[in-house]
């Protein structure tokens, strides 16, 4: 493989890493606003519908200019049918939020548990001086510190799925929940 | 193409139906990519097989719901309900897609496994031989996470499936274990597993 081709694969490997990694964030992002009964969230999960519609013709796109030989069609063609489940994950996710969006008051059966029932969802941003920025979420101990548990972190127009090993930036929106004592400690710890 | 059974309905609490799609149908998403990646036939058939078994708990639910609705009101939080599972339903059915591309052999390119094992953990099954040292243990005293860096997520015995398996859960002969983590931790699980008596 020539040098040039090897940069455009490892760029459509990177994009399948995004629709992965979103269509994964949309899931817990629906349930959390089924659980949470947060509007908030399950509009956040429309909007990376939208976002995952786009990133999805992008992949394709890119997937069909990319010069494969003959033998190299079927692995392709695996690529483009991944691609196609992380949507259809999506649709699922957004099918999963409409039921919140549409007001109708969620069976008991959809309340995991009492404790969920209480919790609030916050949204922080992340200061200049803050102790949080450029720590990893395992640094940052934000359960520990705040009983608040990270859902997601909007950067920019990316929303990124928290791993222990994500390092928050500065001016990242942290999407968290917990009961309502939390978010003032929480929003102290992304200010300072 | 397995035999498609009739279900038949028998009171089981919609929570408890629901749960076990939701759980169900994440765990099969995290095994099918690894199933795709590391073209792994052992775990897409798993895969299959738990897609079937998650059509039959849609069954079920849907039922028990019918059941359960007595006016309006009840109707409105059900219908709820029923779009929620059937949305956890279409995620199985996407890893089933998944799955689909290794036992129908067509694979994906193998650059991509490459690029996935520097960010992913893996996924896979192991099953558990005679005379095994796992045999009669139970998880939590075999300490994996710390020993090996692999994490067992679900068990299978016979068919019945038991995910995320509680730390005094005996293993047996002939499981079959569904471990997650590092490379080198679960080829290291697998031989542990695998192993013959000499």
């Amino acid at each position: 493989m020539s040098q040039g081709s090897q940069a455009r694969f490892e760029e459509i490997v990177e994009r399948l890493v995004e629709l992965k990694d979103t269509s994964e964030l949309m899931i817990d992002l629906a349930y959390s606003s089924l659980f949470l009964k947060s509007r908030e969230l399950a509009e956040e999960v429309q909007r990376l519908e939208e976002h995952m519609d786009k990133l999805h013709t992008d992949f394709e796109l890119l997937v069909l200019q990319s010069e494969f030989k003959k033998e190299e069609a079927k692995g392709f063609l695996g690529l483009i049918r991944l691609g196609v489940a992380t949507e259809k994950i999506a649709d699922a996710a957004a099918q999963i939020s409409e039921v919140v969006l549409r007001g109708i008051e969620p069976h008991p059966v959809l309340q995991l548990s009492i404790r969920e029932a209480e919790e609030t969802v916050a949204y922080v941003t992340v200061a200049k001086d803050s102790p949080l920025a450029n720590k990893t979420l395992a640094e940052a101990r934000i359960p520990e510190e705040t009983g608040m548990w990270i859902l997601a972190i909007r950067r920019g127009n990316k929303s990124v799925r928290p791993k222990p090993d994500t390092k928050i930036e500065v001016g990242d929106v942290l999407i968290a929940s917990g009961y309502a004592e939390g978010v003032e400690d929480l929003k102290k710890l992304s200010k300072r | 193409m397995p035999a498609l059974e009739k279900v038949k309905y028998r009171p089981v609490p919609v929570r408890d139906l629901f749960l076990e799609m939701k759980n169900l149908s994440e765990l099969m998403i995290d095994l099918a990519y690894s199933a795709a990646l590391f073209n792994d036939r052992e775990l897409a058939e798993d895969i299959l097989e738990l897609e079937n078994r998650v059509d039959t708990l849609d069954y079920l639910l849907e039922m028990t719901i019918m059941i359960a609705a007595r006016d309006a009101h009840d109707a409105e939080a059900l219908a709820g309900v029923s779009a929620v599972a059937s949305a956890a339903d279409k995620i199985s059915d996407a890893a089933a897609d998944i799955a689909a591309i290794v036992t129908q052999n067509i694979g994906v390119h193998p650059i991509v496994s490459q690029v996935f094992e520097k960010v992913e953990e893996r996924l896979m099954q192991a099953k558990v031989s005679v005379d095994s040292s796992l045999v009669r243990k139970r998880v939590g005293e075999l300490d994996l996470a710390a020993r090996m860096g692999v994490d067992i997520i679900a068990l299978r015995r016979d068919k019945d499936w038991i995910i995320n398996p509680q730390k005094n859960e005996q293993i047996r002969s002939g499981d079959v274990l569904i471990v997650r983590g590092v490379h080198s931790g679960i080829k290291e699980f697998k031989e542990m597993a695998e192993q013959k008596s000499k």
